[in-house]
């Protein structure tokens, strides 16, 4: 067996004339989390749901565990969990039942499974809840909910499609957390978002997708390390004029620098101590300035660099 | 997995409160208001089949046989009361005349080879004379066949018949059922296809084209028609418990008899519950709307009910006059007019047609259902 756990093969999906995910192809590897990143339209849920077999597609190829997926591939699908972006869950059934509902749908030894329920509220910080019907929950403990009905049988590979969405800060954290953990417990993972910084945070290999496509791909180092501008310097100052703006763009590897609104952007293609030569030269013409911040890249510059436009445009 | 799923839908839908509501309460609630309307009616309604007056018109000569016939009806006997109360004159004129006096509420007459009947309305009363000239002619055709053809099995006619006789006097045309049933039976009908909602709501939870709950559904490794099969069990089977409240409640509280031992209604209603179950199987599986998942088996329902007679009695009189077919298709008639058969005139071939049709539906509905759903994968979501 390889280390391949997903292998998608030039992937089109159209909805009539439009196409949703066009010429799409990854690989995902034994261990690895991988995150699809792109804006709200830009084809992440297709592409999931074509993996899953739940969307029929034109043209492509998905493996999964070295053989071809299908709505009927059960002993894929039993390796699989998936935890969708919007709540799926029974409001009818309390937080246990829930648990104990989906899992039953993959294992079906009862003790195994009420020890994996238990397992799986625990892990999801559910334990205490375990009798309360959905609508007394939170919104953050009900995507908790959502991700223990999706993990409970301890599946290998996990799909998580922007399970964040509308969740504080505080149980986002715990997720992020969580997800890591199952990764570290030998789960492989794919995690769709266009939260960048969740991205960025969590995954060891990212691709971004607009409009279907693949743009980029690679490790978050890797994408920053593509872009023209590796540094960007902003300098609060009441006003500048065009000569100094000229002796600035003079500096060493500064790429670009423009004013606006009092604030003073320097973009540097590289280079060490940028912030050091910059402030000297303010010190030695007698210039004054207020607030001083240095950016590193972004995936937001990945994608704006690429496309054109912000990646929550 | 079968069973888990079962189990679990039962758990679901019992705690589904508006299902609660109108499935189980709202029946309950329409059975009173229709008792506190009809009830002193039904306990002593003037269109109770008691004996039937009928006369015959001799002058131009009627079937001896018939005669004999309608003769033992109107003794009282071991096997059977009183049916008929029989009076003869001379012309069909005269007959008329006490026909519109009321004096009598039927007239027989010969008319070529064949007994027709004149009655001054459609109802219980012409129902079953024309039953009692139906009988006889299926019995006639019979001897005259099996005479000219195999005579040594005319002792297993008469035996036959006789067995028929009792069973007439089990349900017998006196068993007490009022005109004004129709509107119960029409109750259970409407009762009954209100459960194409619980499966509509069933459905839901089980197809990724209809929720969330249904895609994570659709991941899993199972078989979905296996649990959408687990799903119909678990709604017929709440859906006949409902049904059997409704029927003992009016039976033993409101004191009003179906006409038919009750283990028969719950038989008959726990298979409209069925068909209930399956028509809403059906529309599950072709709207995807959720709004139209709501309205369409409640407008199915009440438009069927209505055209059985829940809201308007006689209707279905109506209908037979003009349409029919429509009384033959609408799984409420069907139903309802498997209860008053039943009650009426016990197991006939009609009553046996009825349950036939509901069963052909049922079997329509899944067959369409399961070509639908087999599929597993969407062109969209």
């Amino acid at each position: 067996m390889s280390d391949s756990i997903v292998k998608v093969n030039n992937l089109v999906k159209r909805y009539k004339e439009k196409i949703a995910v066009d010429n799409f192809s990854f690989e995902l590897k034994q261990g690895e989390i991988l995150g699809l990143l792109g804006p709200n339209g830009s084809g992440k849920t297709t592409t999931i749901n074509c993996i899953l077999s739940l969307l029929s597609f034109d043209k492509g190829e998905i493996i999964i565990f070295d053989k071809a997926m299908s709505p009927k591939a059960y002993d894929i699908k039993s390796k699989i969990g998936v935890v969708p972006q919007n709540v799926a869950i029974m409001n009818t059934l309390n937080v246990y039942e829930n648990v104990d509902f989906f899992c039953g749908l993959y294992i079906k030894d009862k003790s195994k499974r009420r020890r994996y329920v238990e397992e799986a509220l625990e892990f999801t910080g559910l334990s205490d809840y375990k009798k309360y019907k959905p609508k007394k929950l939170s919104g953050g403990l009900l995507r908790r909910l959502n991700i223990a009905c999706g993990i409970a049988h301890k599946p290998s590979l996990i799909i998580f499609d922007e399970p964040t969405v509308a969740v504080d800060p505080q149980s986002r954290n715990a997720i992020l957390e969580g997800i890591k953990e199952m990764n570290r417990q030998g789960a492989s993972i794919i995690y769709t978002s266009h939260y960048m910084e969740e991205v960025e945070e969590i995954c060891s290999r990212i691709i971004i997708m607009d409009h279907g496509k693949k743009v980029a791909e690679g490790t978050s180092n890797d994408l920053k390390n593509s872009l023209k501008i590796r540094e960007s310097i902003c300098i609060g100052m009441p006003a500048i004029n065009e000569d100094i703006l000229k002796d600035i763009k003079g500096i060493n590897h500064v790429y670009d620098a423009k004013y606006n609104e009092g604030e003073l952007v320097i973009s540097l293609d590289g280079g060490e101590h940028n912030l050091v030569h910059v402030l000297e030269y303010f010190s030695e013409k007698n210039i004054p300035f207020g607030h001083v911040q240095t950016k590193l890249p972004t995936l937001n510059d990945v994608f704006l660099e690429i496309t054109g436009k912000e990646l929550r445009d | 997995m079968f069973l888990r799923i079962f189990f679990y839908k039962i758990k679901q839908l019992i705690r589904m409160r508006w299902l609660v509501g109108w499935n189980f309460l709202f029946p309950l609630v329409l059975a009173s208001a229709f008792y506190l309307g009809f009830g002193n009616m039904i306990k002593d309604d003037p269109n109770r089949l008691d004996t039937i007056e009928v006369a015959y018109v001799a002058g131009d000569g009627i079937n001896s046989n018939f005669l004999s016939v309608i003769e033992e009806l109107s003794k009282e006997t071991k096997d059977h009361g009183k049916i008929l109360e029989v009076t003869s004159f001379d012309s069909l004129e005269a007959a008329s005349d006490a026909l519109n006096k009321k004096d009598i509420e039927g007239i027989y007459y010969q008319h070529d080879d064949n007994i027709e009947i004149i009655v001054t309305e459609n109802g219980l009363i012409s129902t079953s004379l024309s039953q009692i000239v139906k009988s006889y002619q299926n019995y006639q055709a019979s001897f005259e066949k099996i005479l000219s053809e195999k005579p040594e099995e005319i002792d297993t006619l008469i035996a036959s018949i006789n067995s028929n006789m009792s069973f007439l006097k089990k349900y017998d045309f006196k068993s007490g059922v009022s005109q004004y049933m129709q509107f119960f039976y029409a109750l259970l009908a409407m009762s009954s296809l209100f459960s194409s909602w619980v499966s509509t709501a069933m459905m839901t939870s089980l197809c990724a084209n209809l929720s969330e709950c249904g895609k994570r559904f659709e991941l899993a490794p199972g078989h979905k028609l296996k649990a959408i099969f687990a799903g119909i069990l678990a709604g017929t089977l709440l859906q006949t418990l409902s049904n059997t409240v409704v029927i003992c409640y009016v039976e033993y509280c409101l004191g009003l008899h179906w006409g038919s031992p009750i283990y028969m209604v719950i038989a008959i209603t726990s298979l409209a519950s069925a068909l209930g179950i399956s028509v809403g199987t059906l529309i599950g599986s072709i709207f995807k709307n959720e709004l139209a998942l709501s309205m369409v088996p409640l407008a199915f329902t009440m438009t069927c009910s209505f055209f059985s007679g829940l809201m308007m009695g006689g209707i279905q009189q109506i209908i037979q006059n003009f349409c029919p077919i429509l009384n033959k298709i609408n799984p409420a008639t069907v139903f309802t007019d498997s209860l008053y058969q039943l009650a009426c005139y016990g197991k006939t071939s009609a009553y046996y047609q009825d349950l036939g049709i509901m069963v052909l539906m049922i079997a329509i509905c899944l067959i369409i259902s399961v070509l639908i759903l087999r599929r597993r994968n969407y062109d969209s979501i």
